[in-house]
């Protein structure tokens, strides 16, 4: 094998900064590129082989996007992608990566043709009921419940664990805060609790591609039907300020609402950004001294020590998006229902938007640093993409008396809580010699700490 | 608030305290363990009973040895399965994948270079008057008198290769007590397809070294694998090669010779030069595209298979008798093989539109694999499937044709697909591995395996299943006098 021949082998520098002098584009905007200074032309006889030929991807091999090391640290197969095959197409997977912001953010934006699937999809039970997420009363029955609970909840859970000397952050209080405000929310009897608690992570963790965690989170969806039927007739009946009372008294088009719609609604309304948001935030301040010490200086920082841990460690790592045409984008066509795996983790560390993207910087200056209202960019900045919360609305920005949005209200329900924690327990810090880190629990779950052992 | 449960464990309980603990899933060993032949790990049940089926199976060593149950599993309670980790779905059952080889425009090729350009444009990837005309170019030299033509040829191939065995490595080649042990792989069948096919298309001798480069580093670089760049270097040095050599064949054409030296007709790439599609002559990518495919196509498959046959004859003491009795029944060991254990395990397919097929529905544009391993073992076609027979009353093993065989109680198998893709070389590769296997019977007497030699199974006794593997090594003894 000559060197020549090596060299003409060598892929075409797609999308990364200038042109190679020997690349061209094609008819139809596909970056082609001569061999040998001759031009090439497509090898084709039809519109689906127009990609670009002679691209190598051995720089990654495809099951390494579903191994048990992904699913610990997904960071270095990402940044791989993310460097050198930005629209990745995955053959074990059957589908595409988006890895880039830009290219990110720009599928995230395009309705047209690209749509969401909700979890109720990827779960087979579409015909089941209806999300109620984004009628008035319920979200203003839920904005209602977090501000008048938040901190008091907060303080309880902290009062409970204060005297112990130590505790596990990720269990006591990442996951256990966003269960107590829910079910307050909810109005849930006291002694329903843990059952609600199973229930609700059996169906949260169901949808993914686990056949037996499906069997049990079906199974925790007709539990919830069958517990919430009664109280919603309670409700309805005799009203009260919940959550559960608010979609008792919704009668929409579709009828009534009924208790399939409300478990429906939860699905679709998931705590994970609170939960992982709260639990990557202490992990990283706990794992990053100085920082630690800017936000004790300064509590003001709370907020933008949440932001930046969006950024730096977002919880949900991927959402998925599937085309609605065959549409032709990043010099690829890609076929209708093709599956996109758009990366909020590889696109939060992106070096063309952020500087040294992989440090925890508490208020860096080139991150969007106010909320960015179903945008990606304010103030011209690019705000760390948090993907539960990428989810548009079809309540209008414009009006004085549109809900205040899900994201405001999560980013200050975190640091409300994190404020309490900070406050209550001033000399909190890492247990000697505990090594917490991020893994999902399986692949595809949220990204997040499940230990976090700390004294104080 | 009042103090029930601690919320710790609560919270293991709808988690799962393992997964918490973070060691659940690691180890693949450890989720399928290797069983029983016929036997399945349990993966759980839905409440209904139905067993469930976790998509990582299909990574596992368990799966790659003993698949037969696993898709036993699929056609009898998930005849279309969607495996959620791979956004793909399967067909498993004969009949259902019938249904789809025909209909190829509402299960078109479209998924489009699965190769990953290592191929090229190949004609797989085209679809409905386009896949016709351009497979019928070099299908037509492959089948019917053109195949007879050069039966002769395969048949000197054979015997020159059996003649060289007094010249093979000492390694894989052993002589002791009147008993010879020889490697079956190194000996005829790794290299007798290459040769086949570098004959067939009328590549020049000393192209042969070429050949296994291209071949290896093609095959490997197929599918997103990390031997992929290499795929690319060998599949742009095949072109090169085959530009010079068809700019040389269109001004003289060069010819194929039977036994006596007589001119038989024009070797494929002469022919090639000379096609025509819609009155105009095919460019020298395009004959690049066809040759790329024809050598990754008759190579591994037809070793595979020569392989596979010998492997599980020699395991049936009395069917080999019966061969060895009456050459003539190689052709139903060749169908049975492939019935048992083919070497390719089925074809991927696009839904052109939405569909739903046993209550499942799938989406348009899907990608949809039609299991060719699980269709010939549908206990619905073949009676007891997972034997090896070559008697069984059931299996058609006549000349294989286009749109199947289903008549009389007799059916072909699905190792070579069915319909306008049916695989173009089928049966040229038929004609490789019965003939070369009559020339090493007649040379061997009394063969069987040499089982010290040979991968053991799990009891460490029993030579070790085929499963959806090929063998690698088959180590014979046979007696020299």
């Amino acid at each position: 094998m000559s060197t020549e021949l090596k060299e003409a082998v060598k892929p075409p520098s797609y999308g990364a900064g200038a042109p190679d002098k020997d690349a061209f584009t094609g008819r139809n905007g596909v970056p082609l590129y001569a061999r040998n200074g001759v031009q090439s032309d497509y090898r084709t006889y039809e519109i689906y082989q127009r990609e670009r030929v002679h691209e190598a991807t051995d720089k990654i091999r495809p099951i390494q996007l579903v191994s048990e090391e992904f699913a610990r640290d997904p960071y270095p197969a990402l940044e791989i992608l993310r460097e050198n095959y930005p629209f990745y197409r995955d053959w074990l997977g059957n589908s595409f990566w988006v890895t880039r912001y830009d290219d990110v953010t720009s599928i995230f934006t395009d309705e047209a043709n690209f749509e969401t699937r909700p979890k109720r999809w990827f779960y087979g039970i579409e015909d089941l009921g209806r999300d109620l997420g984004q009628e008035l009363p319920v979200l203003e029955a839920q904005a209602r419940g977090i501000d008048a609970n938040a901190e008091r909840i907060a303080r309880e859970i902290v009062e409970g664990f204060a005297s112990n000397g130590g505790t596990d952050l990720a269990i006591e209080f990442a996951a256990r805060f966003p269960m107590e405000l829910l079910a307050c929310v909810l109005d849930l009897p006291r002694q329903d609790f843990p059952q609600f608690v199973e229930r609700y992570w059996r169906m949260q963790r169901g949808h993914l591609w686990e056949p037996k965690t499906r069997q049990s989170g079906l199974q925790a969806i007709r539990d919830l039907v069958a517990y919430f039927r009664p109280l919603i007739e309670a409700r309805r009946a005799a009203p009260g300020d919940d959550l559960v009372s608010a979609i008792a008294g919704l009668d929409t088009d579709g009828g009534p609402a009924t208790a399939e719609d409300l478990v429906i609604t939860l699905l679709e309304q998931d705590h994970e950004t609170l939960h992982g948001a709260l639990s990557n935030m202490w992990f990283l301040l706990l794992t990053h001294p100085e920082q630690m010490e800017r936000v004790k200086a300064e509590r003001r920082m709370l907020k933008f020590a949440y932001l930046e841990t969006l950024r730096h460690s977002a919880p949900v790592l991927t959402a998925h998006r599937f085309s609605r045409h065959e549409v032709e984008r990043f010099g690829r066509l890609i076929p209708i229902g093709a599956l996109l795996h758009c990366s909020a983790a590889a696109a939060n560390r992106d070096p063309r938007q952020y500087k040294n993207p992989d440090d925890f910087i508490v208020g860096r200056k080139d991150l969007c640093q106010r909320e960015p209202r179903g945008q990606y960019r304010a103030d011209g900045l690019p705000a760390g993409i948090a993907v539960g919360l990428g989810k548009p609305t079809r309540h209008p920005a414009v009006p004085e008396d549109r809900p205040r949005s899900l994201y405001a209200i999560t980013r200050d329900t975190a640091t409300t809580a994190s404020n309490v924690l900070l406050e209550m327990l001033p000399a909190l810090k890492l247990k000697p010699g505990a090594a917490p880190t991020l893994r999902c629990l399986r692949l595809g779950e949220m990204h997040t700490c499940w230990s976090l052992p700390v004294i104080f | 608030m009042m103090n029930t449960e601690p919320f710790a464990s609560v919270f293991a309980r709808a988690v799962g305290a393992d997964a918490l603990a973070g060691d659940s899933d690691s180890d693949m060993q450890a989720l399928f363990p290797l069983m029983p032949l016929g036997q399945t790990v349990d993966m759980g049940h839905a409440p209904d009973g139905t067993p469930l089926i976790d998509p990582r199976l299909f990574y596992s060593a368990e799966f790659r040895r003993n698949p037969w149950p696993y898709y036993r599993l699929m056609r009898d309670h998930y005849p279309v399965f969607h495996n959620q980790l791979n956004n793909t779905y399967y067909v498993t059952r004969y009949d259902d994948m019938t249904e789809c080889y025909f209909d190829d425009i509402g299960f078109n090729t479209i998924p489009k270079g699965s190769s990953n350009g290592v191929l090229g444009n190949v004609t797989h990837e085209l679809s409905g008057v386009e896949h016709r005309r351009r497979r019928n170019l070099f299908g037509q030299h492959l089948v019917g008198k053109a195949l007879d033509n050069r039966v002769p040829a395969i048949e000197r191939l054979a015997q020159e290769m059996i003649d060289d065995w007094e010249n093979v490595d000492a390694h894989w080649k052993i002589d002791r007590d009147g008993v010879r042990t020889i490697e079956l792989g190194q000996a005829f069948a790794d290299a007798f397809p290459v040769r086949v096919v570098c004959d067939v298309l009328g590549f020049p001798k000393e192209a042969r070294g070429n050949f296994v480069y291209w071949y290896n580093s093609i095959m490997g670089g197929l599918g997103a694998s990390e031997t992929h760049k290499q795929g690319m270097e060998a599949r742009q040095h095949l072109e090169d090669y085959v530009e010079s050599i068809v700019e040389e064949r269109r001004a003289r054409p060069t010819f194929l010779y039977d036994n006596d030296g007589n001119v038989i007709g024009k070797d494929i790439i002469s022919k090639l030069c000379e096609s025509q599609v819609d009155g105009d002559y095919l460019s020298t990518e395009e004959i690049t595209a066809l040759i790329a495919l024809v050598v990754a196509g008759g190579g591994e498959t037809t070793r595979g298979t020569l392989m596979n046959m010998w492997y599980s004859l020699l395991q049936h003491p009395d069917q080999t008798d019966a061969v060895a009795r009456d050459e003539s029944l190689w052709d139903a060991v060749f169908h049975e093989t492939l019935r048992h254990s083919n070497p390719i395990g089925g074809q991927p397919r696009h839904n052109t539109f939405d569909v739903q097929i046993h209550g499942i529905h799938i989406p348009a544009g899907s990608l949809i694999e039609m299991v060719n391993f699980s269709g010939s073992h549908d206990e619905r076609i073949f009676k007891d499937p997972d034997s090896f027979n070559i008697f069984r009353p059931d299996l058609y093993t006549g000349k294989l044709l286009r749109s199947g065989y289903r008549k009389e109680g007799k059916c072909s198998h699905m190792a070579f697909g069915v319909g306008p893709h049916m695989c173009p070389g089928a049966w040229i590769s038929h004609q490789e591995a019965v003939i070369g296997s009559r020339i090493i019977a007649r040379t061997m007497k009394n063969p069987r395996i040499n089982v010290d030699r040979m991968p053991k199974d799990i009891d460490g006794v029993s030579l070790a299943p085929i499963g959806i593997n090929k063998t690698r090594e088959l180590w014979l003894d046979y007696d020299l006098a």
